[in-house]
């Protein structure tokens, strides 16, 4: 048999006591693009950065060509020819491409001329489009992680390890990712892919590893295998998936909150909403597609309250609530689940409970002569960790104790409640593994039968696809488009997302 | 009029030290706020030193060993044990001012009159300094004015043009991304503030042995603060920080010059005294657009 490139034989490690990684073995050969396939807390970025020299293990041993090599920092990976791409990416946005790459890799008096030289042509053997004078902040996400993968060419890396690459891309850019993985590995070299889609993996891997609860429990050909047997060994149960009730296909003509041309603008800079004009009608689910960062944060914040549009209008059930602060949108019944849930969804620190509350603590339905009464609200809280299934031993654990699934079922049950009208997800399941997702998507599904009208901004576009009547892309603040769900491929959203309109030719 | 100007450019060195040490430091992502401590310590460590062996020299070498201490102790604090820089700051500032007096006392007692030693001498650079007025005002300072002004051009080369620059500034941006390059965070930033240890102790020194020639408990009265907000002021570049200390040198040149010539009615020395205080409030308030570090004041915490 041939020697493995790099192997990982029985590695361990414990995050005070608790178990990351339990006797992980597998091997890379040169010219192999590995999956490792898992949920979330399933180990695979433990393991990787194990193998980066950014985690110490606690047990086992990593062979390169047969011999055993030790890593104790990314110094001494890169020196083996490993580089990692991080899930948020390690770059510093106020300096430029040029002075991110050489970070590290260079010594003494900077040469700026020569770099210039060797980084234009990494750029041109690659075929990136990068201007190596430019500065981080003002790239676009897919080319801050070329800028990335630049970064690890440059240091002359063999072995590619990329976590979740794919999650920030628009469908033309993931394409591109992969056909550069293909480039890269047809030269020799290997690349080992994180992820937890399931279609990356049968379109890229040559094998996948898949791993649960930190352990390996699957090393597969893509050949040998299918997506729903790699559902099933990484989820180790079968998944009933939530689905929209195709019966109820008709929109309801009734229109409950409205945008009229809102911009939002500060000051001199480039508007964030640019003329945005939308209706959301009763038992409705809009899906707002797009990359992130082209103004879905500002749209639900205009909505909920939190900023006010510079011009433009806003009416909900025909009134207009344009300049309505956000306490009155609440008790107007417009729910909100921010994307960011621990910085704008709830304070970590506090109980369960007072999360609950954390949006209505004035409304007199808490207080008993004007203090907030325990009992009832320990009643309610204890109803809806029932109701949400929210693993969590009673109403007073501090929030941060709970898992990120739960924490996100905790400010669903709160938004449900305040959202009586309308309700705004943000990102509702990022950074949740499949079961929660399901969950999650059974309660936009069963909100919008009750006829609450909803909204979610989303950068998966399988869960715009699944769960969306009509389907909004926006772009750089602006809407490209709003189309019924059967309208739309997922090639022509991805042109959309990309800011090319549909229909044109190029 | 060559006369204030010449001591504005004295009066900005040891300000000047210490703004470049909190700008390196600051770059790293660390404010150095025990700056003011430092400054004690100097001048307490380095009068100690000087009064004792008689040697200037000897001085200034204790003020830079007393000053790293200290250093060390605020970096191993707030950078190893992550805990908050104003509060650990704040705090050593305290304990040193009152161990550094209680300190004189144990070592010299109460002396009926100040002991001193002879200040830092003027050198004169031949040649330059016959240069009508600039010659004065720039070639005729002591030696720590003339290295100060070698460093500060030196830091920005460091900084900008350097990989060490890029490491340091990299720190303070994003130190994850000085991780993941195979960097230790902790050991750059704890390098920086010892490196402000020991130009914060030459800055201190300067007081007591460089320019007075004796040590009192309010020898520094908060000009160890005012390198902290020049370094502000000057965005946490190096020629800022340049720009920052000749106006409060100036300031402070000023204070000095009117105390010598006595107050008047209108203006008491006391209003003269203050303006570099004065100054830095209304400098703080009035600068509209800073390039703040990203991370600076945040402890690096790695996972693991």
């Amino acid at each position: 048999m041939e020697t493995a490139f790099f192997e990982l034989n029985k590695i361990s490690k414990y995050f005070a006591k608790v178990i990351a990684n339990k006797d992980v073995s597998f091997s890379i050969q040169s010219g192999e693009v590995l999956a490792l396939l898992g949920e979330n807390g399933a180990g695979k970025s433990t393991i990787m950065k194990i193998l980066y020299g950014l985690y110490k293990l606690d047990e086992g041993k990593i062979f390169k060509e047969g011999k055993e090599i030790k890593i104790h920092s990314p110094k001494d990976a890169m020196g083996l020819g490993i580089s990692m791409i991080q899930q948020h990416f390690s770059l510093v946005s106020s300096h430029t491409v040029t002075e991110n790459m050489i970070l590290g890799n260079v010594h003494g008096v900077i040469d700026k001329k020569l770099l210039r030289e060797e980084i234009k042509k990494l750029t041109e053997f690659y075929g990136f489009n990068i201007n190596p004078d430019a500065y981080i902040r003002d790239l676009a996400v897919g080319d801050q992680q070329k800028v990335e993968i630049l970064k690890a060419l440059y240091q002359k890396a063999n072995l590619l390890i990329m976590d979740e690459p794919t999650a920030v891309l628009t469908p033309q850019e993931s394409e591109n990712l992969m056909k550069f993985v293909r480039e890269f590995v047809a030269k020799g070299n290997s690349v080992i892919f994180i992820t937890h889609k399931l279609k990356e993996v049968m379109s890229v891997a040559d094998r996948i590893i898949v791993m649960r609860n930190g352990m390996v429990c699957g090393d597969l050909k893509k050949e040998e295998t299918n997506e729903l047997d790699l559902s099933k060994l990484m989820i180790g149960k079968d998944l009933i998936l939530a689905n929209r009730d195709l019966t109820q296909k008709m929109i309801s003509k009734e229109v409950r909150l409205e945008i009229q041309n809102v911009t939002v603008q500060e000051e001199a800079e480039i508007p964030t909403l640019k003329d945005i004009s939308l209706k959301l009608h009763k038992g409705e689910v809009l899906g707002v597609a797009g990359v992130s960062g082209n103004g879905q944060e500002e749209l639900c914040e205009v909505i909920s309250g939190a900023i006010l549009p510079t011009s433009g209008k806003i009416f909900l059930d025909g009134e207009d609530i344009t300049q309505k602060g956000i306490r009155e949108k609440i008790d107007m019944g417009i729910g909100y689940v921010p994307a960011d849930r621990s910085r704008d969804g709830m304070v970590m620190d506090m109980s369960i409970a007072e999360n609950m509350i954390l949006k209505s603590s004035f409304d007199k339905k808490w207080q008993k002569h004007g203090f907030i009464d325990k009992k009832i609200l320990n009643q309610y809280t204890l109803k809806e960790i029932d109701e949400y299934s929210i693993k969590a031993p009673s109403p007073s654990v501090v929030i941060q104790d709970l898992s990120g699934g739960n924490q996100q079922k905790v400010i669903l049950a709160r938004e449900v409640d305040n959202g009586k009208k309308v309700i705004i997800f943000d990102q509702p399941t990022r950074g949740l593994d499949l079961g929660a997702v399901n969950h999650v998507h059974q309660v936009i599904l069963n909100e919008r039968v009750k006829g609450k009208s909803i909204l979610l901004v989303s950068t998966e576009l399988s869960e715009i696809f699944a769960l969306s009547d009509r389907i909004a892309v926006l772009y750089k603040g602006e809407v490209q488009g709003v189309f019924h769900h059967d309208e739309l491929t997922t090639e022509k959203i991805g042109l959309l997302m990309a800011g090319y309109q549909v229909g044109e030719e190029s | 009029m060559i006369n204030l100007l010449s001591m504005a450019i004295m009066m900005g060195t040891p300000l000047l030290f210490g703004a470049i040490a909190e700008v390196i430091a600051e770059r790293t992502g660390v404010m150095v706020t025990a700056i003011e401590g430092i400054f004690i310590v100097g001048a307490w460590a380095g009068f100690v030193g000087g009064y004792l062996s008689g040697s200037l020299a000897i001085g200034f070498l204790f003020a830079i060993i007393a000053g790293v201490i200290v250093a060390s102790l605020y970096g191993w604090i707030c950078i190893y044990l992550k805990q908050h820089q104003v509060v650990t700051g704040v705090a050593i500032n305290i304990l040193v001012l009152g161990l550094s007096a209680f300190l004189y006392r144990v070592i010299f007692g109460v002396p009926t009159i100040p002991l001193t030693v002879n200040p830092l001498a003027v050198i004169p650079i031949p040649l330059l300094s016959s240069i009508p007025v600039i010659g004065e005002v720039l070639f005729n300072q002591n030696i720590l004015t003339y290295i100060i002004y070698i460093i500060a051009p030196l830091s920005y080369f460091m900084l900008y043009k350097t990989s060490l620059g890029l490491t340091i500034r990299s720190a303070g941006e994003n130190p994850e991304a000085v991780d993941v390059a195979g960097i230790n965070v902790y050991k750059v930033r704890f390098l920086a503030v010892l490196f402000a240890g020991a130009m914060g102790g030459i800055a201190g020194a300067f007081y007591s042995i460089g320019f007075l020639g004796l040590f009192t408990t309010n020898i520094i009265g908060g000009r160890g603060w005012i390198a902290f907000a020049i370094c502000f002021l000057g965005n946490w570049n190096p020629k800022g920080a340049i720009i920052g200390t000749l106006a409060f040198g100036f300031a402070e040149a000023l204070a000095i010059y009117m105390q010598a010539k006595g107050g008047n009615s209108f203006f008491p020395n006391e209003l003269f005294i203050a303006i570099p205080y004065i100054m830095t409030i209304v400098l703080t308030i009035s600068r509209k657009s800073f390039n703040i570090p990203t991370k600076l004041g945040i402890p690096y915490k790695k996972e693991n």
